[in-house]
Parts: C-alpha cells; structure tokens; sequence
C-alpha cells in the first residue's frame, strides 16, 4: 500500500491520546483497597465486566474511526503485485496443450505426448481443474475444466492426430483465457508438442496472464528427418488435337543427408509415370511428369513418394479440371446494330485466365439447354426472353450465374415485371452529351473487385473515354452505384440477386454511344466484368487442411453441378461434400451453409444429394508444407517470449500509471471516509446507551 | 449516613462524642471515661437508670457472710437470720468481642480525620467496658479472626488489661493495614470458628457484645452467633461500616483490591452504585431479620457518627435485662 499524502499519517500520532488516558485510569486503578468484595461479586457479571469491555469498544472505534479519517486524507493506494492472485501452493487450474499436428505423426511422438498428457492427469488432485486442449492450426478444448480424472483420461484415448500444421499462439491464448477465468490460487499450462519452429515462424504474440506459469514438454526426440511432397502445378499445352496437362511435382529432403526417392503419378486412379530422384540434404527437386490428355471431367490426382517416418506429406493430392473457360452467353437484338457485341465479344475471346467461352444469341433463337453452366449473361441493348427460357434464365441467375445488362435504347420499365424486380434501377430517358464532348467516367468505386484491379497508378484511366451518351438510372432498394459519370450520374449499378449478381452498364458496349471500347482500359475492364459478375473464381487444384470452403466464391466447383438442373443437385439445391473419412456435411450455395472447414487429408468429393458417389467433383487437400519440415525450436524461446510479454505488460502497468492516476483510479480513500463515518455513527449509537444506562 | 439503614437514634446533647475527636485521645480508659461520664450525665434525666444499692432479695444466712448485711429487722419479725442482697450484687459477666480482621482496618484517613472501623470498634468496646465496670460488671474482652487472638476472661479487675488489649490490637492493626499483594489470594475469615469456640470457654451466662463488620453471608452469621444465644448468653451485635461502605461513593473505575482476601476486581463504580447500595440494604435487613429472630439486638453503626449510639442500645439491652429479672 502506498500513500499519496503521506504527511497526514503524522495524525495518527493522535490515537495516542485516548490510549494515555486508558493508561492513566488504569494507573488510578491499582490504589484502591476495599474491606470484602462480597457486595460487589453479588452484583452481576455485565455490570462490571461488560461495561468495561464497552468501554474498550468504545476506545477501539474511536480509535479505528481516527485511523480510518487519517489513512483516508493520507490517500492510499494500491500498486498491484506482480504475481497476484498467485501462490505456490493450493488449488491449480491446469491447462494441457496436447499438439495434434500431422507433425506429430512421426516416429512415436504422439504416443510419447498422450503419455506425457496422462501423466499430468494423474498429478491432478481432487481440489484441481484440468482442462485438456487438443491444438494444431486452431485450439479445441476436449474437456471443461474438470477434477474428473476419468473424462480426462477419456478425452486422451479417443483423440486423433489432425492433418493441420502447428500453430502456438492461439492456442496459449485460449489456455490463457480458460486460466484467466480461473479463481485458484495456482495456475499452470502443460505444453505438449515437438516444438516445430514453423509452429511460431511469425513469431505472433504470446501472452501468458500474471501469475500463470508455462511449462513446455518436448516430445521431439532426436532430431527428425523427412521428405515431403511440397506441392505440384499443371502446366496445359495444347496440339493439333486435343489439350494436354503436364504435371510437375516439389520434393523436399529436409533430412541432413541426400535421399533417393521414388515419385508416382497416379492421374484418375491409374499410374502414370514414375520416377527417381535424388535430392540432396535440406534441397528440394522438380520431378516433371509425362503430359497427359486433359481428361473430359474432374480428375482426382495424386504424387506419391517413398514413404518414410512422417507419411502424411508423402502423397499430394490435387484435381485435374477438365475445361476452366468461363462460359459467357451475349443476347443481342434480332434487329441488333451490326458489330452490336463486336467489342465485347472480341475482348472477351482474348482472355486466357482464365478463358472465356463466348456464345451470341438472340432471345428468339435461344434454347433452354443455351443457359446450362453459364457463369455470365449479357443483355446487349436486348430485351430478356420471355416465357420458360426466361424463367430458366432467372433461375441460373438466382443459383449463381452474373447478369450484366446494356439497356442502351432498351427501356427497362417496360419489361415484364418479373425481371423489372431483378433490376438494380429503373431506366430514365437518354442522356446526350455529344453537345458538351461527351461526359467522362467521374467517380469509381476502387474498393469493388470489378474495379479493384485499377485501383494502382497507371493501372488503367477510365476518365480518357467520352461517353456520348447514356440512359439515366435511378437506383432501387439496397442497389450500389459503383461508377458514377462525371455530372454525378450512375454510371454502373449492381445488386445481388439470390448468389448470382446484377449489373446495369449505362452506356453502350460498342462505339456508337462511347469511345470507351477503343480504350486500352476497355479489355481488362471487360475481363473484370466476366471474371467478377461471372463470379469466376481460380480452379482450386487442391486445398490444404484447414482451408475453409466457400462455395459461393468457387463457381467452378459447383457450377457443373448446378448446372445440370435443379434436379441433379436435389429438388432443395442442396449439396453434400464427403470427407476422406466418410464424414458428410450438407452444404447450399445459396442458403447460410455454404461454408466447410476441410479438416483431412486426402480427396473429397462434393455432389448433389441425388448424384450417384463417385460422379461428383473431386476436392484435393493436403498438409501444410510448411508443417514438413521439422526443424526444432528451443521451447525455452517459446516460454521467454510468452513470459517476457507477460512480464513487460506488468511493467508497463506498474510504470505507466503515475501514482495520481492509480489513486484516483482506486479512490480507496473515498471508502475510508465512509468507514470512518460509519464507525462514528456506531460509536455515537453505543455511548449515548451507555451514558442512558450509566445515569 | 442514608436514611435506609436504621441506626440507633442518637440522644440530644450526646453528639459532641465525635469519633474523630476521640481519636486524637491517646489513653483508651481516658477516652472511655469521657465519654461514659458525659453519656451518663446526659441520662440523669431518664428515669430507668439503674442503682446499684437497690433490695434485690432476701437470703439465708450461711456462715461466714458478714453479719453487717444480716437485715435485723425481718429478724426480729421472723427470729431467723436473712442476708439482705442488692441489685449491685447481681453482676453480669460482660465481654466484648471484637473483630480485628483486615476488612476492619479500613476506613482510616488523615485527609478526613476519619478513623478505621477498629478502632471505632475499640473505642466502643473500651467505652461500653469501662460503663460495664462501673455497673460493677465483670468485664472481659475478645479479639477474633479467622481464630481467637487475644483473650480476657471476664472479671472485676480486668479492665486495664482489657483496654491494654484493646490498644495493643489497634497498634497491631495500623502497622498491618496495607495488604501485602505477594501473598496472592488466601480465605475470607469466617465468625463461625472463633464464636463456636467462645461458645465453649463462656460457662456463665454472659453479656456478649459482637463487634464487627459482619463480611459475611447473613445465614452464616446468624449461626455463627446464634451458637452463643443457644447457650444462654445476651448477645448484641454491632454491625459497624465506614460511609463508604455504605454509599459507595468512588467516581473512578478502578482495581478493588479484597482487604481480606487481595482479591482483585475492575470496577467501575459510576456503574454499580446503585446496585450496590441495595445489595448493602438487602444486607444490612436480612442480618437484622435473622438476628432479632433469635432475640439477638442487632444495631448499625456508621463510623462516621457519635458513639452515644452505641451506649444507648447497650443501657436499652441493660434496662430490658433488668426488667425481664
């Protein structure tokens, strides 16, 4: 405790006072002789005795009542202890850190950490908490904290190696705040790894709340060597005849001397080349497969090496995806201007990532089975068709197809009123500008995937082109303006619409109302349209464990299965992705369950819930790489770090609150004085009966 | 001296006996005369007092009697020899007991000219010893404490040594008055032992003064006396206190030290007056009721007051014994 006025305290020199004086009566006392005590012992007890002791209540709280007026202008406070709360002995909360990266697959780690885990379940008493945590890239606590032995025990023989990386920080945060929680006296985390360096590579903060103690118990035995199959990437050549995929493997020797390995193709079940190689000590190699025939659908794939301690990074699984052109369907005007989709046709067929697959129609010749696995859809200057196409037209927009349109001379309000409720805007008259040069494209919104890409110096200039003329949109609803004209009007508009996404372009895509499309912007600007309002994501060739899956950002993986029809993916649209274990989870593009965390190893596989097994798409996931390489880091570092933390974090407290600040913040002085007042109310209470019953 | 406790009524013009001012005589048989003298001159008025020539009664002659007393004239109505007795024939054995403990030290202070219960006590025994003497008593003394201390059979001549004794028992008393705190906690005495045995040495019956302070339980006293009544003694108690004792009169908490015992006891007296006062009074009329029971007088003494109090309940108890003969 210490005081800010501490010059008051000389007041205390007052409790003398009353003291002397006791002593003084007491001093008198010992004068008196009386010829027999008989009368006296016949009066009873309390009048003598009890009195006497209130008489000594009374000094007490006059007394303490004095103390607590001095202490109070004295202005006490209090400078928190570095280990409060913590004690050497007691009740412990403990917390178990048990890593189940894959990493802890090699040799016999994992037996070595159960055990070591349920040894320190054993050295858990009756008055202990314990709670076991299972960690890898993220922390899952398998028990509350529990003094039962029994379910601790328990959690231990049915826990599984994951085929995560390691990753520390989260998981001595979550230890941290269940210790936190905590009101016993001790408080401890048994940390349990191999202590791989890449747990802790980007050395994130660790933190350990005062008082609690980190123990670390390395389970990594001798230093460890592995190979690994670090990751692949298909090259696509095509010839004469028919495209081809040419696979090329990574092999890591993260071992301290030179290995040979053999490396297997296997592409669709089938082996399709090996080969040997030798990669030296702490090196890595290509391995460059035979090219083969781009097969017609999803092909599961898989490079295998020699196996070796650590077996979960001896396989790489990936897919092949048959055709990733993103399929773009332009509708025209029977009476269509001639070269009416010429630009936008033409930029689109130049795109090679990814590629576009361009179809132009008009809504009199279309056909149901035109709208299958189309990610884009353009009306250009053209009126939607009507009837079951453009109901089935609708229904590949809701399911997640891009709807990008160009009313041009076309007036939305008179569109059938199905598809004026898709529309982001109502459509006004028709802006000429061609009297002032044009109007310029103002205002871009940066933050929008579609313009985000330009977004860097010199990364395109929209305001060059002169837009002649446009229609004037009036927004609707929860529709976003993301380019503007340079008088303020909507220059582009978008909305969602069940997963697919709508937009309206003002002006035309060809030259009759701007120049845009003889600008250089206007080939990355329409490649940002397909790709985006096409909802186009990268083919995934594989996932790594931990991933999260998305389906209404991989188009590409569920587009094929869509667009077989409603009926092919259940009359609910719903999906089903198969783990390797056999593990189901019912998933939706369109519904709040579209996302999946791919926890294993190896090949899922994602269909339609009427899809037989084995017709659906094919999800590769692999370990972390990273994970595979075994390097040791000094769990001593790991506890520095954390305690350091721990430790400035309480300087800091100690030091950066001036002493003003910390009383001010305590105000222990403001229950001091309610005290003294209390006391004083007692003491004025207890005298007034005694004067009563001494008179 | 509170108007609860009865005492003896004083007699006009017997005030002047201060006990204060008697104190400052040296010589207990002076002091005894002074006031007996002045006492008796008082009562030359009352109409009760008794002579010593007075005809009590008529015996045989038995050779040997000196023939001066034979009464000639019922001889010569009746030719046989009678002796011709008087009242102040009749002497009673008187003696005096006194207390002389440690609770009867107390009350002595210089600041007040107050003196100690004993020697109120001793004057009073010397006084009524000297009164009895002149009455042709035969006087004795006794002095108690947890056990007899001093004794004085009763006799015509003994009142010298009587009044030697009584001045030897209050020089003892001044020099042990203080309580000695290192001898720790010893027994209260007690007036039973030392009465029972008087009981047994009094063959004659006697007139027993008790003069004490009377530290005990009422019943025990009443027993304690109530065995020299058995035997056919006419016993007066005296119950002396000093003023304190009866009104309590401390203002500040304090250690009370038992002068008897060295008891110790804090006490805070502003608290207890009170209760203390009617626990006196409860005292004083529980020992009176048990006394007068047993035809035992029983008066109060405030040591602060004359003496004539104390003779006049001893002629009184005199006068009450002649009429009862």
């Amino acid at each position: 405790m210490n005081f800010l006025t501490p010059a008051f305290l000389a007041g205390l020199a007052a409790l003398a006072i009353p003291v002397i004086i006791h002593l003084i009566n007491r001093e008198k006392r010992v004068v008196v002789q009386f010829p027999s005590l008989m009368f006296l012992h016949k009066i009873p007890y309390r009048s003598i005795r009890r009195q006497k002791l209130r008489h000594l209540l009374l000094l007490l709280l006059r007394c303490l009542a004095l103390f607590l007026f001095v202490a109070a202008f004295a202005r006490p406070w209090f400078e928190r202890s570095k280990h409060a709360g913590a004690g050497s002995s007691g009740a412990r909360e403990v917390v178990i850190l048990v890593d189940r990266s894959y990493s802890m697959g090699y040799g016999d780690r994992w037996q070595k950490a159960l055990d070591k885990a349920r040894e320190v379940v054993r050295a858990v008493s009756a008055n202990d908490r314990a709670t076991i945590v299972f960690f890898a890239n993220e922390p899952s606590a398998a028990t509350d904290p529990t003094a039962d032995r029994a379910r601790l025990e328990n959690a231990l023989k049915v826990a599984k190696l994951s085929s995560e990386g390691t990753r520390y920080a989260p998981a001595i945060k979550l230890a941290s705040d269940i210790v936190a929680g905590s009101n016993l006296p001790r408080k401890d985390i048994v940390l349990i790894s191999d202590f791989q360096k890449a747990g802790w590579a980007k050395r994130e903060e660790l933190s350990l709340p005062t008082g609690v103690e980190l123990h670390p118990v390395d389970v990594s035995g001798k230093p460890g060597s592995d190979a690994a199959v670090i990751g692949i990437t298909t090259d696509r050549t095509r010839d004469t005849t028919r495209a081809r995929v040419v696979v090329t493997a990574r092999i890591a020797n993260l071992g301290p001397t030179p290995r040979t390995l053999d490396a297997v193709l296997d592409l669709g079940g089938r082996a399709v080349e090996s080969k040997r190689v030798t990669v030296a000590a702490s090196a890595a190699e290509q391995v460059r497969f035979m090219g083969v025939a781009v097969p017609s659908a999803a092909t599961r794939g898989v490079v295998r090496i020699t196996k070796d301690s650590l077996d979960a990074d001896d396989s790489f699984f990936f897919t092949v995806a048959p055709d990733e052109a993103v399929s773009v369907l332009v509708i025209e005007p029977s009476s269509a201007r001639p070269n009416q989709s010429l630009y936008l046709r033409t930029a689109l067929s130049i795109g090679d990532k990814p590629r576009f697959r361009v179809d132009v129609l008009t809504p009199e010749s279309m056909r149901s089975a035109d709208l299958d696995r189309r990610s884009l859809i353009i009306l250009n200057e053209s009126a939607p068709p009507g009837g079951v196409i453009g109901t089935r037209m609708r229904e590949v927009i809701t399911a997640g197809a891009g709807l990008l349109v160009v009313p041009g001379e076309q007036n939305i309000d008179r569109w059938p009123a199905e598809w004026r409720a898709l529309m982001p805007v109502t459509a006004g008259s028709v802006v000429d500008r061609s009297r002032d040069l044009g109007a310029a494209i103002g205002g871009v919104d940066y933050a929008n995937p579609i313009f985000e890409v330009f977004s860097a110096p010199r990364s395109g200039d929209f305001s060059s082109a002169r837009v002649f003329r446009y229609r004037s949109l009036r927004v609707q609803g929860d529709s976003g303006v993301i380019a503007k004209f340079d008088d303020g009007a909507p220059a582009m508009v978008q909305r969602a619409w069940g997963s697919g996404r709508i937009v309206v372009w003002a002006t035309s895509m060809d030259a009759t109302w701007t120049d845009l499309p003889v600008q250089t912007v206007f080939v990355p600007f329409v490649h940002q349209l397909g790709r985006r309002v096409g909802r186009y994501a990268d083919s995934r060739q594989w996932f790594t464990a931990g991933d999260v899956l998305d389906l209404t950002r991989h188009a590409e993986l569920t587009s094929p299965l869509i667009g077989a029809g409603p009926k092919a993916a259940g009359d609910s649209g719903q999906l089903v992705l198969e783990a390797p274990s056999g593990e189901k989870t019912r998933l939706s593009v369109t519904g709040t369950n579209h996302l999946a965390t791919l926890r294993e190893r190896g090949l899922y596989e994602l269909r339609g819930e009427n899809t037989p097994i084995g017709a659906g798409r094919p999800l590769a996931v692999n370990v972390d790489p990273a994970e595979a390489d075994l390097t040791h880091l000094d769990p001593a570092e790991l506890v520095a770090a954390a305690s350091a933390n721990a430790a400035a974090r309480q300087a800091v407290e100690a030091t950066t609150a001036p002493p003003e600040q910390q009383e001010g913040r305590q105000t222990v002085w403001w229950y001091l004085l309610l005290g003294a007042l209390f006391l004083m109310a007692i003491e004025t209470v207890l005298s007034n009966r005694l004067s009563r019953a001494t008179s | 001296m509170p108007s609860a406790i009865e005492t003896t009524s004083a007699v006009p013009g017997a005030n002047l006996i201060d006990p204060s001012v008697l104190a400052r005589i040296g010589n207990l048989e002076l002091l005894a005369r002074s006031v007996v003298d002045g006492f008796i001159n008082g009562l030359h008025r009352a109409p009760h007092l008794g002579s010593s020539t007075d005809f009590a009664e008529h015996r045989m002659y038995m050779p040997g009697d000196d023939i001066r007393r034979v009464d000639w004239r019922l001889y010569a109505r009746t030719d046989k020899y009678f002796i011709k007795q008087y009242e102040a024939d009749t002497n009673t054995n008187f003696s005096v007991v006194l207390d002389v403990s440690r609770s009867m030290r107390y009350g002595a202070s210089v600041d007040t000219g107050r003196i100690s219960k004993l020697e109120y006590g001793a004057f009073l025994a010397a006084c009524l010893t000297y009164f009895s003497n002149l009455q042709r008593d035969r006087v004795g003394m006794v002095t108690i404490e947890k056990d007899i201390v001093d004794y004085i059979p009763s006799s015509s001549k003994h009142l010298r040594v009587v009044l030697q004794a009584l001045d030897r028992a209050l020089k003892e008393g001044k020099d042990a008055s203080a309580v000695d705190a290192k001898k720790g906690l010893v027994a209260a005495p007690t007036l039973a032992p030392p009465l029972r045995k008087l009981s047994e040495i009094y063959r004659r019956r006697s007139m027993i003064v008790v003069i004490s302070d009377l530290y005990e339980e009422p019943d025990a006293v009443a027993d304690a006396v109530g065995n020299l009544r058995g035997r056919g003694n006419d016993i007066m108690v005296f119950h002396l206190l000093d003023p304190t004792e009866l009104e309590f009169p401390f203002a500040d908490s304090s250690n009370f030290i038992d002068l008897e015992t060295g008891e110790k006891m804090p006490v805070i007296p502003e608290y207890l007056r009170k209760q203390y006062r009617e626990v006196v009074k409860e005292h004083v009329a529980s020992l009176g009721k048990l006394l007068r029971d047993q035809r035992i007088d029983y008066a109060l003494f405030d040591t602060s007051r004359p003496l004539d109090g104390a003779l006049f309940a001893y002629l009184a108890a005199r006068e009450r014994l002649r009429r009862v003969r």
